[in-house]
């Protein structure tokens, strides 16, 4: 079969079993089709985990530009699955201290959620600094980042970074109207609504 | 005629010039070449929702060597009654065509917006290509033999949700003035027929049945399309004398 019509039938997300069944071969045909698939750029890996969901999509990604939500799914342990895709054309590759800043400033729940696991990765504050300066939420990624420190391992923010997100104007939330009423001394100290409550951030302790 | 690559150059210079962020939707062949469905465009068309987003490129874009040119071949159904014509701006053999929240016939709706499925951001200049289903459904307005073929390579690359491609067309109906299932079920009888696309039969009935109602729907509030046309020439005719 050509390959670009198995890509067209099995357009959306896969796993090996619904590939066989949907183009009615065996499992090991449907694994042979998905390696063909990724050779052609037509398949992309999505989630790990015990059944592997593969990405299937008829067009083939040109190689220009940088896909947000991809740097976000490869550094976050939450991984956002996007109906719509946001590609930065840049002459670099947007670091992790760029996509978090981008990430906090995009204000929707899930993908706020997302951006705490990247203070993990963060090796250089004072440009995350700058991102947030940049987007005008100092104070939302200060806030953000004691929270990450309470509920996962991060490296310690330098005194000077800290004291100029703490200049930051005062936002009000950090998610429209939403907050919650855990860590309230994060928000006292950063004067920001906080959208997370204890049971949001289990994902991080697992 | 413009390759993905030189397009992509032209957007990243545009994003460089403006200095506050822009958005706006890519439509027809520029989309295409996005999705991968096409090598190249005779032109770029983008579609603005604010007017002073649409001057601001059109400055820029005169900033880097591109005039205005005034007239335009129609390629649009009831194109010289429009009165929302694209502002055309060329240089050499590159064209933009700048649209203000309409293309000629066609409204940027809601749904439209909703179901875009890329953003690219060059700088400051923020694209949103729009779904290869209303590239499908824009496309149907025009009467212009390469916009069936860049149909047909759409429908063989993607799967064509058929039911949002009827849907909008009402729904462009709705919100305009023309009865977009007639513009839909002729485009696609002639693709099903000359080019042998692959539409599923009873997609063709349905939106026949659809463009049927909407007919008698408008023949019953008593104008037709081509009145109510004539009328709003006739109102511009006065203003400009």
């Amino acid at each position: 079969m050509d390959i670009k019509s198995v890509a067209k039938r099995l357009d959306g997300l896969q796993t090996v079993a619904s590939m066989a069944r949907n183009l009615q071969v065996k499992r090991s045909t449907a694994v042979n089709y998905a390696w063909r698939l990724r050779k052609s750029g037509h398949l992309e890996r999505v989630y790990g985990g015990r059944t592997r969901l593969y990405h299937i999509s008829p067009e083939v990604k040109g190689k220009e530009g940088y896909s947000f939500y991809d740097i976000l799914n490869k550094n976050a342990k939450v991984k956002i699955s996007a109906k719509e895709d946001y590609i930065i054309h840049a002459d670099r590759k947007p670091g992790v201290e760029e996509v978090l800043a981008r990430a906090v400033a995009s204000g929707r729940f899930r993908i706020v959620l997302a951006s705490l696991g990247l203070f993990r990765r963060v090796r250089n504050w004072p440009q995350l600094a700058y991102f947030a300066r940049k987007y005008r939420i100092e104070r939302k990624v200060g806030a953000l980042y004691e929270l990450a420190r309470k509920t996962m391992k991060v490296r310690r923010m330098d005194e000077r970074t800290k004291q100029g997100l703490l200049r930051g104007k005062r936002s009000g939330y950090i998610i429209e109207r939403v907050k919650t009423r855990d860590f309230k001394d994060v928000e006292r100290k950063w004067s920001v609504g906080i959208p997370f409550n204890r049971a949001d951030l289990e994902v991080y302790k697992e | 005629m413009i390759r993905f690559g030189q397009q992509s150059a032209f957007f990243k210079l545009i994003g460089e010039e403006v200095d506050k962020i822009i958005e706006c939707f890519v439509i027809g062949g520029s989309a295409m070449m996005f999705y991968g469905a096409k090598e190249e465009t005779k032109d770029v068309d983008m579609v603005f929702m604010e007017k002073a987003s649409a001057d601001k490129i059109k400055e820029v874009l005169h900033k880097i060597g591109f005039r205005e040119k005034k007239s335009m071949m129609p390629i649009f159904k009831r194109y010289e009654e429009a009165t929302n014509k694209p502002t055309m701006m060329v240089r050499g053999d590159d064209r933009f065509d700048l649209f203000l929240k309409e293309i000629i016939t066609c409204k940027m709706s809601e749904s439209i917006i909703g179901r875009v499925r890329e953003t690219h951001e060059f700088g400051n200049l923020h694209v949103k290509i729009v779904s290869p289903e209303d590239i499908i459904l824009l496309k149907c307005a025009t009467e212009r033999e390469k916009d069936r073929i860049d149909a047909l390579s759409l429908m063989e690359k993607f799967n064509i949700d058929w039911n949002i491609v009827i849907e909008e067309s009402i729904n462009q109906t709705r919100i305009g003035e023309e009865v977009f299932p007639v513009y839909l079920y002729d485009f696609l009888s002639e693709l099903k027929d000359d080019l042998q696309a692959d539409i599923p039969k009873d997609v063709l009935t349905r939106i026949r049945k659809i463009a049927e109602e909407e007919m008698v729907k408008v023949l019953k509030r008593g104008k037709s399309v081509v009145e109510k046309a004539a009328k709003k020439k006739g109102k511009a005719a006065l203003r400009a004398a």
